[in-house]
């Protein structure tokens, strides 16, 4: 009746199987909640954790000079955790142009 | 001779190279070429003297191109500013890029075609980089009158190459930077190419598709991946894979061209198309493909060995690598001979080389073929893939981003395998998503899954001892 080619085989296959997947790991994150994790990226993957981040992760991913890296690690010392990534602005050297760029690198649980 | 465009190839960027590093006049490469195609028109039936003379002819033609890129036009905006003057200039033209919305600025080219000073107005031509400090909605080819100050990029570098370098290599010697809404006049009309409208519009949709299905992350990934968009993607991510030298899969490439030319070839297939019609319709989808993606130089490297692969099977002639990455380097370079000294040209062809001329021999030398488990063969082939491309890009990552990740080899091992498999869920996911919303739901968890995986194992890898230095 029908006449696959050996391509066309393997696409059918193919999005079977990824369609597949998808509706056991929907069914399986209805039933449990964790299993979501699989499939939505934690925020620390793509951000750095500014109260858990310690000065020497801070000077190795470069994302700022090492000044006011220290500068943040002396603010947290000092003053306790960031309530807010508004708070960045208080740090030292941390200006407004800064703290735009720097609200894409980190996160506040 | 088999391999003459790589031959002419290997000439052509000689005379490039050469030109670069030594101050030449033009005219005396003109006559010089004029000596050199004589004689080669004379000893026309000296075969063997006649090739020497086209080889030194495509390094004289190198030269003599880039050489030419030097000289702009004598409307060039450029030749209006001679230095950072700080007078206010009125610009009209239409934007020239597709707008990029970033930490509430506004980045796109602008193509000028007059200049007001005062009173006075020119014609002029050239492309200025225009950088406004808030958002606004512009689009490719809308007419703009601009007003402000316009100066020279830096010319700071961390690298051999400095910030001016990399925009006059764009075609680019101005900027200019606007502070308020009130210095920005839109036009009516629009101009620019419909070919670049229509992938523009083909890109805003199938992005859109993206984001309807994925949450941000995720979408920014399978982005960059199908679609060359790298503007969403965490700084974060990006440094992470730097670290692990696996950054490579977020651009688009050889491997995504051939899917599309997959795609689109079965779909004629199935349509019952005629093979030669079928080939040259894939083709344009290719150019379609390329246009779409931003025609970076990968894509276009491998649009252009995709294009000489395809045109092979109508010619019934045998395909050559060597010959196909020559012909796409010429093509490039034939344009913009500026683009040699481009280090995302460099790392594209500096890895296909180095794939194409160590794999087959390090794998015959290993033996490889004599695995008699496929999986094992597999992992191998793979292993060593990867090693041969860390090989041909080490040197020039090493020397421009002073960085050396010995980790690439294994990461390359689980997340080049992983990215082609989310590379293949994002098409089926773009294609299905825009036809079908419950199959484009379920291929989008699919699609997360792995894009989750990804991440975690590229956060592991670096974490090894040893992992990456910083030279």
């Amino acid at each position: 009746m029908f006449n696959f080619t050996r391509e066309e085989k393997k696409v059918i296959l193919f999005l079977v199987l990824i369609s597949f997947c998808g509706i056991t790991l929907n069914n399986l994150a209805k039933m449990n909640y964790r299993i979501k994790k699989l499939f939505c990226p934690q925020v620390r993957l793509a951000r750095i954790d500014l109260n858990k981040v310690s000065l020497e992760e801070l000077i190795s991913s470069r994302c700022l000079p090492v000044k006011t890296a220290r500068s943040i690690i002396e603010y947290r010392l000092e003053n306790g955790d960031f309530s807010s990534l508004e708070a960045l602005k208080e740090v030292k050297g941390i200006g407004d142009k800064r703290y735009e760029k720097l609200r894409e690198v980190f996160f506040v649980e | 001779m088999k391999r003459l465009f790589a031959f002419l190839a290997v000439f052509y960027c000689l005379g490039i190279i050469l030109v670069s590093s030594a101050w030449v006049n033009f005219w005396v490469i003109f006559y010089l070429g004029v000596v050199v195609f004589t004689a080669a028109c004379l000893s026309f039936t000296n075969n063997h003297i006649f090739i020497v003379l086209v080889f030194f002819l495509a390094l004289i033609l190198g030269a003599f191109n880039l050489k030419n890129s030097y000289m702009q036009h004598k409307r060039h905006i450029r030749n209006f500013v001679s230095h950072n003057d700080g007078l206010v200039y009125n610009l009209s033209g239409f934007v020239d890029s597709q707008p990029v919305v970033e930490n509430k600025r506004t980045i796109f080219i602008f193509r000028t075609q007059e200049v007001q000073l005062n009173d006075l107005k020119w014609l002029c031509c050239g492309k200025v980089l225009v950088k406004l400090d808030f958002p606004q909605d512009l689009s490719y080819a809308q007419r703009l009158t601009l007003t402000g100050v316009l100066s020279r990029p830096f010319g700071f570098s961390s690298g051999f190459r400095s910030y001016r370098d990399y925009l006059s290599g764009q075609g680019i010697y101005l900027l200019m930077h606007i502070k308020s809404r009130t210095q920005i006049t839109t036009q009516p009309g629009e101009t620019g190419s419909k070919l670049i409208i229509f992938s523009l519009w083909l890109r805003a949709k199938l992005e859109q598709t993206i984001r309807r299905y994925l949450s941000d992350l995720p979408a920014a990934i399978l982005s960059a991946m199908v679609l060359g968009q790298k503007q969403s993607i965490p700084w974060l991510v990006n440094n992470h894979m730097v670290k692990s030298g696996t950054v490579h899969i977020l651009v688009v490439s050889g491997f995504n061209v051939g899917i599309v030319a997959f795609i689109f070839n079965l779909l004629l297939k199935i349509m019952r198309i005629w093979p030669k019609a079928r080939i040259i319709l894939t083709i344009i989808c290719l150019f379609v493909y390329c246009l779409t993606t931003g025609a970076s130089n990968p894509v276009v490297r491998a649009t252009v060995m995709g294009t000489v692969f395809l045109s092979a099977r109508i010619l019934k002639r045998e395909a050559d690598i060597y010959n196909c990455l020559a012909c796409a380097a010429l093509f490039i370079l034939a344009a913009r001979p500026g683009q040699l000294f481009d280090i995302g040209f460099q790392l594209s062809f500096a890895s296909v080389l180095a794939i194409a001329c160590l794999y087959p021999r390090i794998k015959s030398f290993l033996r490889l073929e004599n695995l008699k488990a496929k999986a094992i063969r597999f992992i191998c082939e793979g292993c060593l893939v990867s090693f041969c491309a860390w090989i041909g890009t080490m040197g020039i990552i090493a020397y421009n981003f002073r960085i050396v990740s010995p980790i690439t080899v294994l990461a390359n091992i689980f997340i080049v395998p992983l990215a082609a498999l989310i590379t293949l869920c994002g098409f089926s996911l773009v294609l299905c998503g825009s036809f079908c919303p419950f199959l484009g739901k379920i291929i989008s968890i699919t699609t997360a899954m792995l894009i989750t995986l990804l991440l975690n194992i590229n956060a592991a890898v670096i974490k090894i001892p040893g992992a990456y230095f910083y030279l």
